[in-house]
């Protein structure tokens, strides 16, 4: 034994040696590979989604087919994209005074299309997203997307009202029940919240965001023009939204 | 020479894994006083030890984890000190500690399993955890294959490629976080 460990050891090391820095150097190179190919993706992308002129709207900022809408029009001549994150508290109070109103008001008018840009600070964000996409998945988006807001009290809040709650359990018995509150098939719900297919669609509509320059929530665009709100209360983006929408509709 | 690495490897491993089951039964006693209490190591959506130890699978015999994590990892602490201090573990006792490492090393697999596909987040003490675990692991299984007649073969071809191995387990499961976690990772550059 002694002479069999002791040739073992004088080549044995170095092997090993080599062998572990060959496997550390590729997972080094795969890994950096792939971070530095995305990045350079992503840099192609950004050049094409400058442009916000009526005549090259980026596809990130129209309707695609699987879109969450919250109204269409017969026309569709006038696309509104909110990137939205449902524990975001100026999205919920976008909600509440800007764009729940809205919806109504030009219900047969414009397309109103939300993309999920949930953002890491909200520890809930992305799990709302989910349940609105599986909601979508059995074509009751507008139904949990009011769900969300018109309860964000109570879900996305932590007691006391003054921070966002991290209680992804206690979330995800409300989305429960909100999901039965609006007919949800529960099981399929549950399937399709975690499914592969709803987290690829939220990250496509983060790229989407990435690409053209979204980097906080809510931001909004008519016909790819993007909100960039002077006033100081929400009457006054309320004002300035409608007139952007108005002009796009040609009044 | 090699039980003396070992012994190192148990005391210096078993210290780290202590400290951090230490740390997350603190974080839990924290969270059970004040439920609204935010862990240390929850700094966002995937860095979260609060999603993952309100988990059911942070309870998976009825108690939290860490509890097992603060009883075996001091075991593995003080048999290193032991076998530092000159006790030379017999056969039988050997086996108990693959068999202390082995139960290890699948809960901790099931715990990786449950963090990146079910609670999708991570959590910093229990990665700790999960990092130590797995050389435990392996270097006691050596040491077991090389101590019985029968498998020493086996094991002295193992020990052969003994980092190699380590470092392949280590990367795989880093790709994994990665890929799971690929879209929180690239808004970070």
């Amino acid at each position: 034994m002694a002479r069999k460990s002791r040739t073992a050891q004088k080549r044995g090391p170095s092997a090993n040696v080599i062998a572990t820095v060959a496997v550390v150097v590729l997972a080094v190179a795969v890994i950096g590979g792939v971070l530095l190919f995305n990045r350079s993706d992503d840099d192609n992308g950004g050049g094409g989604g400058g442009g916000t002129g009526s005549g090259s709207i980026p596809a990130e900022l129209r309707t695609e087919p699987d879109s969450n809408t919250l109204t269409e029009a017969s026309d569709g001549t006038v696309t509104v994209v909110e990137f939205l994150d449902y524990q975001c508290p100026a999205c919920a109070a976008y909600y509440a005074n800007v764009t729940k109103k809205l919806e109504t008001d030009y219900a047969e008018e414009i397309t109103f299309v939300t993309r999920d840009f949930p953002l890491a600070m909200h520890p809930l964000a992305r799990q709302a997203a989910q349940a609105a996409r599986a909601a979508a998945a059995q074509g009751k988006y507008r139904e949990m997307y009011h769900q969300l807001y018109d309860n964000y009290e109570q879900w996305a809040v932590a007691p006391g009202g003054q921070e966002l709650s991290d209680d992804a359990q206690q979330a995800a018995t409300f989305f429960d029940s909100y999901a039965t509150e609006i007919g949800l098939d529960l099981d399929r719900f549950h399937t399709d919240m975690t499914s592969a297919a709803t987290g690829r669609r939220i990250d496509a509509d983060v790229a989407a965001g990435e690409k053209v320059g979204v980097s906080s929530t809510p931001t909004i665009f008519v016909n790819g023009a993007k909100l960039e709100p002077e006033g100081e209360t929400y009457g006054d983006v309320d004002r300035q939204l409608r007139g952007m929408i108005d002009e796009a509709l040609g009044r | 020479m090699r039980n003396n690495r070992l012994a190192w490897l148990y005391l210096v491993g078993g210290l780290v894994g202590l400290a951090a089951a230490t740390a997350l039964t603190l974080e839990k006693l924290a969270k059970l006083a004040d439920p609204s209490y935010v862990p240390t190591c929850s700094l966002n959506p995937v860095i979260s030890c609060g999603s993952v130890m309100d988990s059911p699978q942070a309870e998976a015999f009825g108690f939290p984890n860490p509890l097992i994590g603060v009883a075996a990892f001091a075991v593995v602490t003080t048999v290193g000190a032991a076998m530092l201090a000159g006790f030379t573990p017999p056969r039988w006792f050997r086996l108990g500690m693959q068999a202390g490492t082995t139960f290890g090393v699948v809960f901790v697999h099931w715990l990786i399993t449950a963090s990146l596909y079910d609670i999708h987040a991570l959590c910093p003490y229990c990665m700790v955890v999960w990092a130590v675990t797995i050389p435990l692991f392996w270097y006691t299984t050596l040491d077991t294959l090389r101590t019985s007649e029968r498998t020493r073969a086996a094991g002295d071809a193992l020990a052969g490629f003994h980092s190699t191995v380590l470092a392949t387990w280590y990367a795989v499961i880093v790709i994994l976080v990665l890929i799971v976690f690929w879209d929180y990772w690239s808004t970070l550059l």
